[in-house]
């Protein structure tokens, strides 16, 4: 009995170290990775619109529900590469066929070259995040999808499904109906012979 | 950060522009005979593969094996591309799809022939699904059998869909994208399966399928084939079980008569003939690669315009990986002011590069005709003379191929223990490093079999280029080598393009 609390106790303490390592990236802890930090996970997207080359970052790469992000975007001039320095207006709406709903998320000022947008979704989904801004007159709109938790798989498998069924049952009742005119119809000619 | 492929090496280009300046002029001096020569081996005289051909011809077992492997291959794609990572790389539906299937599939086309189409599990689905039988012949009233309306009867559908596919993984970027990868094989299962409850035999894999399709035209170019063994046979034969089938074979899905056969295009490599044939005269053998496009396969004005497309859209995917491409694609999205995505100056880029070769072609052809003693109607020559783009394209989607999938296959064992990528970031630049680093064969072998490609196609092109001319005197003696002066710029042109391609730094997908 004793032999086998040793055992467990170094089997506990192994895997303490274990844990502990896990937690710590080359050498620093993993818990001060965040959106400042020079290696954080995101999903960078890079696009040119009008005069502008545009470069947008979201915090962490794949958020979950009521788990805080932000979402950086950088505009510089494409001619000399001057960044915007107006404001930035940040908005978002379901990325659905039949939403139509727009939530304005805010108006920032440039920080540092970057215009920093947090934002908290409390219900999974995919939503488009819209960044506007005007330069020279003309309007600047930039859409850039945002997926919050797990995707719904069942949509794209529930609507195959249901199309494979309803060709399916389509064809056999379509047959059904064919085999009958046709057994119907050698019955009134075998009566008429 | 981007990384790019070293392009072709200028030692292994001018070895290249050296054999095919050879080549060229042999061909220009050459007095050409009246019939092509063919040669051909039953496979079943070589060891191993005959047993292997044999085994597969009289059983519907194996192949129902491998068709159970490629469905869940494939229904394991949808999961992963609709539950796992976003992350390309980190996903086995984009990486298998794109960069080991789609990449790999071409290759496989030379030495397999249509193989794929035997095993393609978005059919095999839909067999399954329709006909409720795993193998015997099912009853007739499972699918409504109507016949395609005569106006369907054509490739124009699959030219369309490769287009569509070409647009959908270079313009939208469905090839870094997992959830629209597994749609668009969801799509195929829906599109397979309503053609298939509605019309006869697989009329989605003969004008339809785009990778059907492609599978088919290159097919025409492969090593193998699938013919009667004693032609008489054929001949003598009253009951054509191989069109017909038996009470426990399928007749053949695309209405092909085996005595008649001359050309694979529309084979799909299903073995119903073989094993329906009574007189067990139908087997496989190795002949000279692309006996068909040089001779045998007849000119059809629709499938002239596939295999041009073909030619137009490999070109196009290997301009799209190039860094001028960027740029230029910027500059014309700023000029026409187009959104951020650039999906217009996309379009418009592809619309050019794909009706570019057409143009020459046309314009080319327009001089044979001139050039040529006897009168000829320009579809029909535009038709007769549309296989030389067949042996263009398929070196150059190797050679551009072979690029993705020595390099950007690295990693896959990775995906394939975690094919949802559960738990997983994005590539780092050191693992990126290592891919570029580390391809899985040596790059001097990689552009030797570029090159030696490059110069295989040119020399075919030319082949059949000389072949289909002289087809269309009917006094072979008036035969004058400048009659193939219009083609010989064609193909020239084409090539030289290409390798110049070859030659630049390629950008890496994943």
């Amino acid at each position: 009995m004793k032999s086998l609390k040793i055992i467990l106790a170094m089997v506990l303490f192994l895997l303490g170290i274990a844990a502990a390592q896990a937690h710590h990236v080359l050498g620093r802890p993993a818990y001060s990775l965040g959106a400042d930090s020079n290696t954080p996970p995101s999903m960078q997207v890079e696009t040119q619109i009008g005069d502008f080359y545009v470069t947008y970052m979201a915090f962490p790469a794949f958020p979950k529900p009521n788990q805080q992000g932000r979402v950086n975007l950088y505009a510089s001039r494409i001619d000399n590469g001057l960044p915007f320095d107006g404001k930035v207006t940040f908005k978002v709406n379901d990325d659905s066929w039949f939403s139509g709903d727009e939530e304005i998320l805010g108006i920032q000022d440039i920080d540092d070259s970057v215009f920093r947008q947090g934002f908290i979704f409390q219900k999974e989904g995919d939503y488009i995040i819209t960044a506007e801004f005007e330069s020279g007159g003309e309007p600047y709109t930039i859409d850039f999808p945002l997926r919050i938790g797990e995707p719904t798989p069942v949509g794209p498998i529930g609507i195959t499904v249901a199309i494979l069924f309803f060709v399916l049952i389509t064809v056999n009742v379509l047959q059904r109906k064919r085999r009958f005119s046709l057994k119907a119809k050698r019955a009134r000619e075998e009566e008429h012979s | 950060m981007i990384m790019t492929h070293p392009g072709l090496p200028d030692a292994w280009l001018w070895f290249a522009i050296a054999l095919m300046s050879l080549a060229l002029l042999w061909v220009l001096l050459r007095t050409p005979t009246e019939t092509a020569k063919q040669h051909v081996l039953k496979v079943e005289r070589i060891p191993v593969f005959g047993q292997l051909a044999r085994l597969f011809s009289v059983s519907p077992w194996p192949l129902f094996i491998f068709k159970l492997i490629s469905v869940a291959l494939f229904l394991t794609v949808i999961a992963a591309g609709l539950f796992g990572t976003p992350i390309p790389e980190r996903n086995l539906a984009t990486t298998l799809t794109w960069t080991v299937w789609w990449a790999g599939l071409i290759i496989t086309v030379f030495f397999l022939g249509s193989a794929w189409c035997a095993v393609c599990p978005w059919d095999a689905i839909a067999s399954w699904l329709v006909k409720r039988r795993l193998w015997r012949r099912a009853d007739e009233s499972s699918s409504l059998g109507l016949k395609v309306p005569k106006a369907w009867r054509n490739v124009w559908p699959a030219l369309v869909m490769f287009a569509g596919l070409t647009w959908l993984e270079l313009g939208v970027g469905v090839t870094t994208n997992p959830y629209a990868t597994a749609l668009l094989s969801l799509l195929m299962i829906i599109m397979a399966t309503v053609y298939m409850a509605v019309f006869e035999g697989k009329a989605f894999c003969k004008y339809v399928c785009p990778v059907g399709r492609t599978v088919g035209f290159y097919g025409q170019l492969a090593m193998v084939e699938l013919r009667p063994r004693q032609q008489q046979t054929c001949i003598d034969c009253k009951t054509l079980e191989c069109y017909h089938g038996t009470e426990e074979v399928e007749p053949c899905p695309t209405h092909l008569v085996m005595g008649t056969l001359t050309q694979s295009t529309y084979c799909t490599s299903c073995s119903a003939c073989t094993m329906s044939c009574p007189h067990d005269n139908v087997g496989w053998r190795v002949r000279s690669p692309a006996a068909e496009a040089i001779q045998h396969a007849r000119p059809h004005w629709d499938e002239a315009w596939f295999m041009l497309g073909l030619l137009g859209l490999t070109t196009f995917h290997g301009i799209t990986m190039l860094e001028f491409w960027e740029q230029s694609l910027s500059s014309f999205g700023q000029l026409i002011g187009d959104s951020g995505q650039l999906i217009w100056s996309f379009s418009v880029g592809m619309l050019l590069v794909f009706f570019a070769p057409i143009l020459l072609y046309s314009l080319l052809i327009r001089l044979t005709k001139s050039l040529l003693p006897v009168a000829i109607d320009f579809k029909q020559l535009f038709a007769k003379l549309a296989f030389v783009s067949l042996p263009l394209a398929f070196v150059y989607h190797i050679a551009h191929n072979l690029n993705h999938l020595i390099r950007e296959s690295r990693g896959f064992s990775d995906v394939l223990i975690n094919p949802l990528g559960r738990d997983t970031l994005p590539l780092s630049s050191h693992e990126l490093h290592m891919r570029h680093m580390n391809p899985l064969m040596s790059e001097q072998l990689l552009y030797g079999l570029q090159a030696g490609l490059m110069i295989f196609g040119f020399w075919l092109a030319l082949q059949i280029l000389q072949r289909r001319t002289i087809e269309t005197l009917t006094d072979k003696s008036i035969w004058r080598a400048h009659y193939l002066l219009p083609g010989v710029i064609f193909i020239t042109s084409v090539t030289a393009f290409n390798l110049w391609l070859l030659v630049q730094p390629m950008i890496m997908r994943m």
